[in-house]
């Protein structure tokens, strides 16, 4: 079967009903999405799929056919990374970062379709994704920044929105 | 392990010829319930119908009967009008309604620990009738009908009269991957007449007949409503609180169908 | 120093945002063998059979392991503590919690692995079993560990973990008041994003390789060492980024059975939790089960408490002696009362054996405690502030152990939240400091507990 992979055309051999996930980390061996509940339900198998965000673990490769898949090592490199990836940098939006490769092109996607930095909409367009350990609010800023076109400075970590000096909001 | 046969056929006639009697055949609409099922080892097919490419997805309306086709992405209903539009809206997340399928959904079978399938409430107060392929040919029929035999036929489309007025109301849960704990979805005929029905309730979505027929009364009404339903404890909630919720949604549907002229 | 204060960048944030962070289900070895685990469907069951031929037999098994197989099969995590060991790594004649593994089997694939796993036969007695902590102490309580249904092994062979001071029933006699609470938290999962897993090489030299998701590295290897009676220089364990763990990983619950399949088929194993398992045969954080009641004034001084807790163990003690030590210490919250009366107790129920979770032992005394003096305030119709910083921790103040505090932030801190909320605090709550009691802050009952904090 045929499908294009980060830019590049690629011949897999996987069975047909091989979930995506499977066929880009164990045949293609690229191990940036992540295997976290195999049920659709935590989004760290979350690739593009002609752009549009699908949770690879419930793609069966025969519903990818001839399609164009973005996976993270497609989004940027540590010598060129794409503003979303800066902005979880700068943001601190990573902690354990397992969730991070799904979340990253969620958010691509939410951008490249227009999205704004309005938190309850980044909050909307991202909600199948869990992170157990950030608690979300600087993923939050991260994709806002990212959305703005910020500019990051990488060499320093940014303060959280959610917890400005001064009290609670 | 014995290699399993997929079928992919490229319109709805090859779909039909494929799927056959239905025996033997398990259909994968997006594969949202289907590919964890297989990846868990509990369901192991001996042939798979893929109906990605089958040309069983659209909407299509023509005068006021819309019709849905059974391979039509739930995110696709998001935008229509109560009780379909806010209850696919409130299915999973965005990357799941992308991929899940109408039919999919409406054919779902018992989940291990919830139940499944939250447009099929919202359907049964839309008064939806089913076209669908198995055994005896093609055949349309009422949803609740073709409810009970979901498992074994081929669903092909939906189709509904738009009403005059639509509402939904539900248990709102914080993590959006969870199937519905509970729904109420209320419809109003251009005549008046007033349909009622709930997933959650059951292990498939149900008409509320006994609320419908208290409809005037929102209160006893729901109240009422506890008659239709055989409540049972699950992973999402137990049968006490959803007997203690289900009024409450019976009476904020019929609330909000009162307001629209 | 340059770090302090700065926002210095993750040294893997880059690694992180571009996929290349290796987690233990990215190592790719040649050669992987996939493992599963027969696990328990019993709460509470004697196993009066156990057959793996089927299993060793089949085609594409490499090996199966059972409790047989295991040269050291029970042993105490925290026996360095103390705390001597009661769980066998595999089930030896008996399961007391659903999920329990019992047999491991490496096959060349997940699915061969499964297959193998459901043809081991296996027969089960099934026995009474007990989920709550009250009931255990009931006599007619089925006894399910060999120690009794709570831990006995405590300091000088004590059932409890006690902590006595001052004299509880002057205060109860002097109080103008009761306050009483039950506090009941949950268990909790960790529910990291990466389940458990581990990956382990056999080498050519008879040493083993084992890529762990743990959080304790030397910790783990110390076990997996103590199980396999390994020197520990036969071992090497390769720890890295952990997908998430919260206490949750620091168990061993994989390295020990891996390795010992990878020593069994000469090939590389791995074994990958799938989330279900995660839910179902994890630890978890531990249920509680804590009464307070605290002798009171009218004007809010807390002369004494008198605390009971029930830690649910589960089927095994694991950590939880430890935990349970911790939560004891911490029982009198940021506040000083001088007589104490403590009873806590490890217990054991047919549930999952419960583990360390983000501040082990010491988010349910401070839930318990902190809800405790809302509550008296409530009571007593005094302000909740107020009532906290009349009894907070101050310069001098022994705790319920005998230290003397010397550096107590409570007094500080909760100003700072009254500021912070904008809630007004009378001049004389406004103005306290965290020094040394004195005046309207020193009552009778609290000068005998004053300690010296240049002599401590």
């Amino acid at each position: 079967m045929n499908l294009t992979v980060n830019g590049v055309a690629r011949e897999v051999e996987s069975g047909p009903l091989t979930p995506l996930l499977f066929v880009l980390r164990d045949e293609l061996e690229l191990t940036g999405a992540k295997a976290g509940c195999q049920q659709g339900g935590c989004g760290a198998c979350t690739v593009l799929v002609d752009g549009e965000p699908r949770r690879s673990c419930l793609t069966p490769l025969a519903a990818v056919e001839g399609a164009e898949i973005t996976t993270v090592e497609g989004l940027g490199t540590p010598e060129d990374l794409a503003p979303i990836q800066q902005a979880f940098t700068h943001h601190y939006a990573a902690q354990c970062g397992f969730c991070t490769s799904g979340l990253m092109l969620a958010a691509q996607a939410y951008i490249d379709h227009g999205g704004t930095d309005d938190r309850h909409a980044i909050q909307e367009a991202l909600s199948g994704h869990v992170c157990r350990c950030t608690g979300y609010v600087k993923i939050v800023d991260a994709v806002a920044a990212a959305a703005r076109g910020d500019e990051f400075d990488l060499t320093v970590t940014a303060g959280s929105s959610g917890m400005t000096s001064g009290g609670v909001r | 392990m014995p290699a399993i046969d997929v079928l992919t056929p490229t319109s709805p006639d090859e779909a039909v010829a494929a799927f056959g009697d239905g025996t033997g055949v398990v259909v994968l609409g997006g594969g949202t319930i289907v590919v964890p099922e297989m990846t868990y080892g509990r369901l192991k097919p001996e042939r798979v119908l893929m109906l990605g490419r089958a040309g069983l997805a659209g909407i299509s309306r023509s005068g006021s009967t819309v019709t849905i086709g059974a391979a039509t992405p739930v995110a696709d209903l998001v935008g229509l009008a109560a009780p379909l539009g806010p209850c696919a809206a409130n299915v999973a997340d965005a990357e799941i309604r992308a991929q899940g399928t109408v039919g999919g959904n409406l054919c779902a079978g018992e989940g291990p620990e919830a139940p499944r399938g939250d447009l099929q409430g919202a359907l049964l107060a839309l008064g939806a009738v089913v076209r669908s392929a198995g055994a005896g040919g093609i055949a349309s029929e009422p949803l609740e009908d073709f409810l009970p035999k979901r498992r074994s036929r081929l669903a092909l489309d939906v189709s509904f009269e738009e009403p005059a007025a639509g509402a939904f109301a539900n248990l709102d849960r914080p993590h959006t991957d969870d199937y519905t704990a509970l729904a109420v979805s209320g419809a109003r005929a251009a005549d008046g007449t007033i349909r009622l029905a709930a997933t959650g309730a059951g292990w498939w979505g149900l008409r509320l007949p006994s609320a419908e027929a208290k409809a005037g009364d929102p209160e006893a009404a729901g109240a009422a409503a506890l008659a239709d339903v055989k409540l049972a404890d699950d992973a999402l909630a137990s049968a006490w609180y959803r007997g203690k919720v289900l009024p409450v949604l019976v009476r904020r549907v019929l609330a909000q169908l009162k307001e629209i002229a | 120093m340059k770090a302090v204060g700065a926002r210095l960048p993750r040294y893997d944030g880059i690694a992180h945002v571009t996929g290349r962070s290796t987690y233990v289900d990215d190592v790719r070895i040649p050669g992987t063998l996939w493992v599963k685990a027969l696990r328990s469907p019993h709460h509470n069951a004697a196993i009066t059979k156990l057959d793996t031929s089927p299993a060793e037999k089949l085609k594409g098994v490499h090996a199966v392991v059972t409790a047989a197989d295991v040269p050291l099969l029970v042993y105490g995590h925290l026996s360095a503590l103390g705390i001597p060991g009661d769980e066998p790594l595999l089930a030896d004649g008996e399961v007391r919690y659903q999920g329990q593994p019992i047999a491991v089997v490496a096959a060349e694939s997940e699915e061969l692995a499964m297959a193998a796993v459901e043809a081991i036969r296996i027969e089960y007695e099934e026995r009474p079993a007990l989920f709550d902590i009250r009931k255990a102490f009931d006599p007619d309580a089925p006894v399910i560990h060999e120690w009794g249904n709570w831990y006995p092994h405590f300091e000088g062979e004590l059932d409890r973990r006690q902590i006595r001071k001052g004299d509880i029933e002057w205060a109860f006699d002097k109080a103008d008041t009761i306050v009483q609470g039950v506090y009941r938290p949950a268990a909790i999962e960790h529910v990291p994003l990466e389940t458990q897993v581990c990956q382990v090489v056999p080498e050519a030299d008879g040493r083993l390789t084992i890529y762990s998701c743990t959080q304790a590295l030397y910790f783990s290897l110390g076990v997996v060492c103590a199980h396999l009676q390994l020197p520990l220089n036969k071992v090497k364990v390769v720890g890295g980024t952990v997908g998430g763990g919260f206490g949750g990983k620091v168990d061993t619950a994989t390295e020990t059975m891996c390795a010992l399949l990878a020593q069994k088929s000469g090939r590389p194993v791995k074994w990958r939790w799938t989330r279900e398992e995660e839910f179902l045969c994890s630890s978890t954080r531990a249920p509680w089960h804590m009464e307070i009641a605290d002798a009171v004034t009218k004007d809010g001084w807390i002369l004494g408490r008198k605390m009971l807790t029930l830690h649910d163990s589960g089927a095994y003690a694991r950590f939880s002696p430890y935990g349970l030590t911790k939560h004891s210490f911490h029982h009198a919250g940021a506040y000083t009362i001088p007589n104490i009366h403590f009873d806590g107790y490890v217990v054991f129920t047919n549930r999952v054996p419960t583990t360390a979770m983000r501040g082990f032992g010491v988010t349910s005394v401070s839930f318990a405690v902190e809800t405790h003096l809302s509550r008296i305030a409530v009571e007593l119709g005094i302000d909740p502030f107020e009532l906290r910083l009349k009894n907070a921790n101050r310069i001098g103040d022994t705790t319920p152990n005998g230290v003397v505090l010397t550096d107590p932030s409570t007094v500080p801190t909760i100003q700072a939240i009254a500021d912070a909320i904008g809630h007004e605090l009378t001049a004389e709550y406004r103005t306290t400091t965290r020094d040394t009691r004195s005046g309207a802050f020193l009552p009778d009952h609290l000068v005998s507990q004053l300690g010296n904090p240049e002599e401590h």
